[in-house]
């Protein structure tokens, strides 16, 4: 080897990053970026990848759409990167695919969102409907019934989720007890009233698409309005840990979350994750869903970077496709055919200490199914543990 | 939003389409089955020729080159012709003249992406299931302005020979049609015909 070519292989790889540190949805994407930081610090210090460090650019979009999009192309033109790591709301997602599609960049996308999209340029390592909401759905119908309150923040994401709840409510010949939604910057008043009137209805339960700030919103309502979440819990594939450190223990316990990661798992991937997590960034920082997936991704990233010798997207298009990684959540692999990852579904149930106690799993890793129009409700949601889900009962 | 609406019934369809692809094996194929197996259809791949269907077409996405132009698809602009999305590659006038003659509901450009491909097939299918309704009713139409044609002549046959009013031919119509077991529009339409026979 040269020493022109020694010195050109020895220079970083840099990756951009785009996760808000201020808006609606700042909490759960700075815990997105810190694993990001975590997983690239693990990646460095053991050698970098094939002799190369990665390098962080680190830009703020501020949860604004147009921002992603601006920023991603400064990323691209002006940084010189190819890949960006980011996005957590699906218009942030759907403002940065054009500009990566344009340029051939590749986009790692680590959050749960509502599915009918692949792009050649975006490896998604988040659930689609079919990994969340639907053993959700199975679960709840099952293990509740049918009478459902739905409540969600006024974009996309929301709807699809109802949409695909709605069908499976009226096939079970259930009915909708109200359908509200609220703006993602709602105040505390909205969702007071919101609260008030799903305890007038009297739900069976109450499904959650609440996202971003709204969150705790909603379950300090629900407290405050005098709902038992033993009773009548509210059921979400979006509220995680990040949510529940921001409201607090007492107001979260009882209520139900569908997510392919929880803190509490005792894999010893995770226990290893989350220690040097903690012992980097606080002992008081929990982790979630989507900061699984953002650590999990880059691992991943660094994979193939190292199979191919390059940061190049054409080249790592082809080596992505089936890879495979040993995640906290258990192992995971990206499809081969639709850039989106098997995954491992958990149903978990909020205990006193806010974590996630495991009510319900799949038996196996589950192929993301993006496309899927008609849902069917997997076996597995209707036998997982009754006895707990029904636990406070006895209390 | 107020409320989701419950789901198409289009797109609860979509898994058991059976989508037949007249493309080359290029990169634009390649896309194009790729896409239609996440979507999740029954995809059958030709190219170049296509005699006939396979038995269950629900949809034709075909390629339009400019040697497509001079082959002739038997199947295509029959009453029981599925609906066809052309894949665009030249937007020259020969090739969006050859556009037009498949009566499309709308067109896929290449390069083919993935996003796009089922808005198109929706629409495609929605439309054509518009449009063949539009047909149906339209025959029914002008049936149902036939027969009231003939049943108007008839009873003007009968007005004349018989020296009577409207509403008395049209219930000599009536009970004729009743004595026989008939429609009244058989009874009228072999009055009309006799008068023919009668006035050569």
């Amino acid at each position: 080897m040269t020493r022109h070519d020694s010195d050109h292989t020895s220079e970083p790889i840099r990756i951009g990053v785009l996760y808000s540190r201020s808006g609606v949805t700042a909490a759960v994407e700075r815990t997105q970026l810190q694993a990001t930081i975590l997983a690239v610090e693990e990646i460095n210090r053991a050698g970098g990848v094939s002799g190369r460090e990665i390098e962080l650019v680190c830009l703020d979009p501020q949860c604004k759409p147009r921002c992603y999009a601006q920023l991603a192309e400064e990323l691209i033109v002006e940084h010189r990167v190819r890949i960006i790591v980011g996005c957590y709301m699906s218009s942030s997602r759907k403002a940065v695919i054009p500009i990566v599609e344009r340029h051939n960049a590749l986009l790692f996308y680590a959050t749960p969102y509502e599915g009918f999209e692949h792009s050649r340029n975006v490896i998604y390592t988040g659930a689609a409907p079919n990994q969340n909401t639907l053993p959700l759905a199975g679960f709840m119908l099952t293990q509740f019934g049918s009478r459902v309150s739905m409540i969600g923040s006024d974009y996309v994401c929301p709807y699809e989720s109802n949409r695909v709840m709605s069908d499976l409510i009226l096939e079970r010949g259930g009915a909708k007890a109200n359908e509200i939604y609220l703006s993602l910057d709602a105040p505390w008043e909205s969702y007071l009233d919101a609260a008030q009137r799903i305890k007038e209805c009297a739900p069976d339960f109450i499904f959650s698409t609440v996202v971003g700030e709204g969150i705790p919103h909603l379950y300090r309502a629900f407290a405050h309005v005098g709902l038992d979440p033993y009773r009548v819990p509210i059921a979400s594939h979006m509220t995680s840990e990040a949510e529940i450190a921001v409201m607090g223990n007492d107001v979260a316990e009882g209520h139900i979350t569908c997510a392919t990661y929880f803190q509490s798992i005792d894999t010893p991937a995770n226990l290893g994750a989350v220690a040097r997590y903690q012992a980097r960034f606080g002992e008081d920082q929990p982790t979630n869903m989507c900061w699984e997936a953002a650590w999990f991704q880059m691992h991943l990233l660094a994979d193939a970077i190292r199979r191919v010798g390059s940061d190049d997207p054409a080249l790592l298009q082809r080596v992505l496709p089936g890879l495979e990684f040993d995640a906290p959540q258990g192992r995971v692999r990206i499809d081969e055919h639709n850039n989106h990852t098997y995954l491992h579904p958990l149903i978990g149930r909020v205990d006193t200490r806010g974590r996630f106690d495991v009510i319900g799993r799949a038996p196996e890793r589950v192929k993301a199914d993006p496309y899927v129009v008609s849902h069917t409700t997997p076996a597995w949601t209707a036998d997982a543990h009754p006895e707990l889900a029904r636990s406070g009962d006895a209390q | 939003m107020k409320r989701t609406a419950e789901t198409p019934a289009i797109l609860r369809t979509l898994r058991s389409l059976k989508v037949v692809v007249l493309h080359p094996q290029d990169q634009d194929g390649e896309e194009l089955l790729a896409q239609l197996q996440r979507i999740g259809c029954d995809v059958e791949v030709f190219w170049p020729r296509l005699d006939s269907l396979p038995a269950g077409t629900g949809l034709v996405v075909m390629a339009m080159r400019p040697e497509t132009l001079s082959m002739t698809f038997p199947w295509l602009g029959t009453s029981t012709s599925p609906p066809v999305i052309p894949v665009v590659t030249y937007e020259n006038p020969i090739i969006i003249e050859a556009v037009l003659q498949l009566n499309a509901y709308t067109t896929i450009p290449s390069p083919v992406r993935s996003s796009g491909l089922l808005t198109a097939i929706v629409v495609a299918l929605a439309q054509f299931k518009v449009s063949r309704g539009r047909e149906r009713y339209i025959d029914r139409l002008e049936q149902k302005q036939a027969r009231l044609r003939i049943i108007q002549q008839a009873k003007q046959i009968v007005m004349e020979t018989r020296g009577v009013s409207e509403e008395e031919a049209y219930q000599i119509l009536r009970s004729q049609a009743m004595l026989k077991r008939e429609q009244i529009e058989t009874v009228a339409s072999e009055i009309v015909k006799a008068r023919e026979t009668l006035c050569f």
